[in-house]
């Protein structure tokens, strides 16, 4: 109760702060006196420290089981292993939200330590504060998490159990460092557009700011997927979901900032652009918070029902996308010096990559969004399932891989064509000729799309070797090149895995024996086995095919607190393939359980490219961070 | 001889009809809703409402209805939420459209970048 208290007054002091840090900098601004920054560097400090005291007590209030605090009681239970308990205080809107603002104000905290011009810094700190602020206010008014309940109840109703995961505990705070740390991005852009220094030197630090949330974000993705994968038990990995979708807009964008801030850097041009695409990333991922946080998703309706939160995050967006976009225009950076500029050269392909880019980013988002506008303007809902999203994707994604093989090995000043004909005659054959061994000697799928997915996905994988043997500067290279390898194995897996995968759906009772295809499945056995907050049941099979003997144990398990039954699959996995099982209870035949059994080839290799993909960020951003002594 | 071949033949078509219409089953059933879950078909899912609705849509398939026929009666019955394909139609124009918009816009921008420069 006591902590509930000091909590909350450690929020609302942390806002008070905040507001008097940007009155402060507006007096700094206004008497043009960028002398002292020590008070505001004291006021920064003030805030993170505040919020961080108030998300410990947060997790105290978790840890303890205060039932007193709503969000404790309806996320919460006494009954629930410890790590549960902390990462619960993360699980549910308020806490998520406390965590959010305390990477907003964490990068505030760490950015003011950084070398960047004071001028600079003193901007960014300011426009990071006034979006503290914003959230500040929003979190407070309308899901404060200190609010208390009187009488205290003796329980809590738990959390929901396919969130107690230990996956799922560290999943959001990925995801909310890659989605807030773009914050960082958007208020260094708007200073360095109001201070008139958005140029070479301004990317040049924007670089580490860029890539380190983007490889956080691409780590969050990733087990956001594969949590998705093992606990909801169908198999897939990606659902297109909005959810899904809410966090992969703001990676294409970033990925395209990425690229564009490289042009920036080495040739001072697209400054506009690159700005642009910066304060739209952040854009995106407060797009992404809203669709999430409003409860907008579930149906319009159940928004309508309680449009406080809902309402106050979309006016939050509009505001601060009309205000950053007034300042772009107004202050629009300076225009390129006119250089000699070709069409096979380095930039214009950089080009091309943000063009396809932004050609997926919108895809994915008129398919998230037109839905629910379309259902709020005439009230018709319709669905926007993988189809639609495969179908136009698709065709896009070979030419830009076949760009993306290219691109990196043109040069920024000059055009070489033979150069790019040569190369062309070395991948190609060699591609195809893989491709055919593939194809030929591991199965017989003559899909069109299958092999253009994979033709293409090889062509680039070996344009990156190729790169890499002839590569003279490894070092400033080397994580580009990991990115892109870990790139042309994931595409390369995904279509393997669309067309290959193999599922058998049946009922079986223990001692059963089936041959499906080439699958035999024995149910040899069931036990049982009891936990503090939940009973399982095991049932044991064997799988075999004829080249691979493997046994699995899905269970069921029934969570006491709340009652729920869940479903947990049993996956054996190696380098070649997954063999995954699941089982539910059957309604009809009672002697009788559901069995899913999948055969998912390549998942080893979907997870280890998207590790690669995060890795060769996080090598960039080391780099960058070690050259030029942020 | 003859009587032997008829029936090989005739068992290999047969099983060639039965795959092939478990395949068209379990293509609806992956375009099918389940509206009481959350993002799943009915495929994935085994609430009694995804149970219910396998069932009826592989009776309506035994009946000799078609693929259109069955979406048009489950649209009919609960709305065009329930197919994940969006229909083509007036207002899913701007589904289609809207990226191709994008990508018109985008090729005159490059095109303009790389004509201007080089003039």
């Amino acid at each position: 109760m006591l902590f509930g208290y000091i909590g909350n007054l450690a929020l609302f002091l942390s806002l008070i702060f905040n507001v008097f840090l940007i009155f402060s900098s507006i007096k700094i601004i206004k008497n043009n006196s960028l002398v002292n920054l020590k008070k505001i560097n004291f006021l920064n400090n003030s805030v993170f420290y505040l919020l961080l005291i108030s998300f410990l007590i947060l997790i105290y209030c978790f840890t303890t089981s205060d039932f007193s605090n709503v969000a404790v009681y309806k996320n919460s239970h006494t009954e629930k292993p410890l790590i549960y308990k902390i990462s619960g205080a993360w699980g549910n809107h308020e806490g998520s939200m406390v965590l959010f603002i305390l990477i907003l104000s964490f990068f505030s905290f760490i950015f003011f330590r950084s070398k960047v011009s004071e001028q600079l810094r003193f901007y960014t700190i300011f426009f990071q504060a006034i979006l503290i602020s914003i959230f500040l206010i929003f979190l407070i008014f309308t899901s404060n998490p200190f609010d208390q309940i009187d009488p205290k109840p003796l329980q809590g109703l738990g959390l929901n159990p396919i969130l107690q995961d230990p996956l799922l505990a560290i999943h959001p705070p990925f995801l909310y460092f890659g989605y807030v740390g773009f914050s960082l991005v958007f208020s260094f852009t708007l200073a360095g557009l109001v201070t008139n220094s958005f140029d070479k030197s301004w990317s040049q630090y924007a670089n580490f700011w860029i890539i380190l949330p983007w490889s956080l974000l691409t780590i969050g993705i990733g087990l956001g997927s594969f949590w998705a994968y093992y606990e909801l038990g169908w198999g897939g990995y990606w659902f297109w979901d909005p959810v899904e979708n809410a966090s992969l807009m703001p990676w294409l964008s970033a990925t395209a900032l990425i690229h564009s801030n490289i042009v920036t850097l080495k040739k001072d041009k697209l400054h506009s652009w690159t700005a642009l695409l910066a304060i739209f990333t952040f854009i995106m991922s407060l797009l992404g918070t809203f669709l999430v946080r409003s409860g907008i998703l579930n149906s319009v309706h159940a928004f309508a029902n309680d449009p406080y939160r809902g309402v106050y995050i979309l006016s939050m967006i509009l505001l601060i996308t009309f205000f950053s976009l007034a300042i772009f225009i107004i202050k629009n950076p300076k225009k390129a010096l006119n250089q000699e500029h070709f069409f096979l050269q380095k930039d214009n392909f950089i080009l091309i990559n943000n063009y396809f880019l932004i050609f997926f980013l919108s895809v994915v988002l008129v398919g998230t969004v037109y839905p629910i506008i379309l259902d709020a303007v005439s009230g018709r809902s319709i669905s926007v399932g993988p189809v639609y999203y495969h179908t136009i994707l698709a065709p896009f994604l070979f030419i830009f891989l076949f760009f993306m093989s290219h691109g990196p090995l043109l040069s920024w000043n000059k055009q070489d064509k033979f150069l790019q004909l040569k190369n062309i005659k070395i991948f190609l054959p060699i591609s195809v000729v893989t491709l055919l061994i593939i194809i030929f000697w591991f199965f017989d799928q003559k899909d069109i799309t299958l092999i253009l997915g994979l033709l293409f996905s090889i062509y680039l994988i070996i344009s990156v070797i190729f790169d890499l043997i002839s590569q003279k500067a490894l070092k400033l290279n080397f994580g580009r090149l990991t990115s892109h390898l870990g790139f042309g194995i994931l595409i390369f897996s995904i279509f393997v895995n669309a067309y290959l995968s193999k599922e058998i759906n049946t009922s079986m009772k223990v001692g059963d024996e089936i041959k499906i295809d080439e699958f035999t499945i024995k149910f040899s056995s069931i036990n049982k086995n009891k936990k503090d907050n939940y009973e399982e049941v095991f049932g044991n099979f064997l799988v075999s095919n004829k080249d691979e003997k493997v046994e699995l144990s899905p269970s069921i398990r029934k969570y006491n607190q709340p009652a729920q039954i869940t479903s947990e699959v049993s996956i054996k996995s190696n380098l070649i393939a997954d063999y995954y099982f699941a089982i539910n209870l059957s309604e009809f035949e009672k002697d009788k359980i559901m069995v899913r059994f999948y055969f998912k080839p390549l998942m080893f290799w979907i997870w280890f490219s998207i590790i690669l993909i995060a890795l060769g960020g996080f090598y960039q951003s080391l780099r960058f961070k070690n050259e030029q002594k942020i | 001889m003859k009587k032997i071949i008829f029936i090989i033949i005739y068992l290999i078509l047969s099983k060639h009809a039965i795959s092939a219409s478990e395949e068209l089953k379990n293509k609806i059933y992956k375009n099918v809703r389940c509206i009481v879950c959350q993002g799943q078909s009915i495929y994935d899912s085994d609430t009694d409402f995804a149970i219910d609705l396998k069932k009826l849509i592989s009776k309506k398939l035994e009946n000799g209805e078609n693929e259109k026929q069955i979406y048009d009666f489950l649209i009919s019955r609960y709305g065009e939420w329930i197919v994940f394909n969006p229909i083509l139609s007036f207002h899913s124009l701007a589904l289609w459209l809207v990226p191709f918009i994008i990508l018109v816009i985008g090729s005159f921008l490059i095109f303009r970048f790389n004509y201007k420069k080089k003039s």
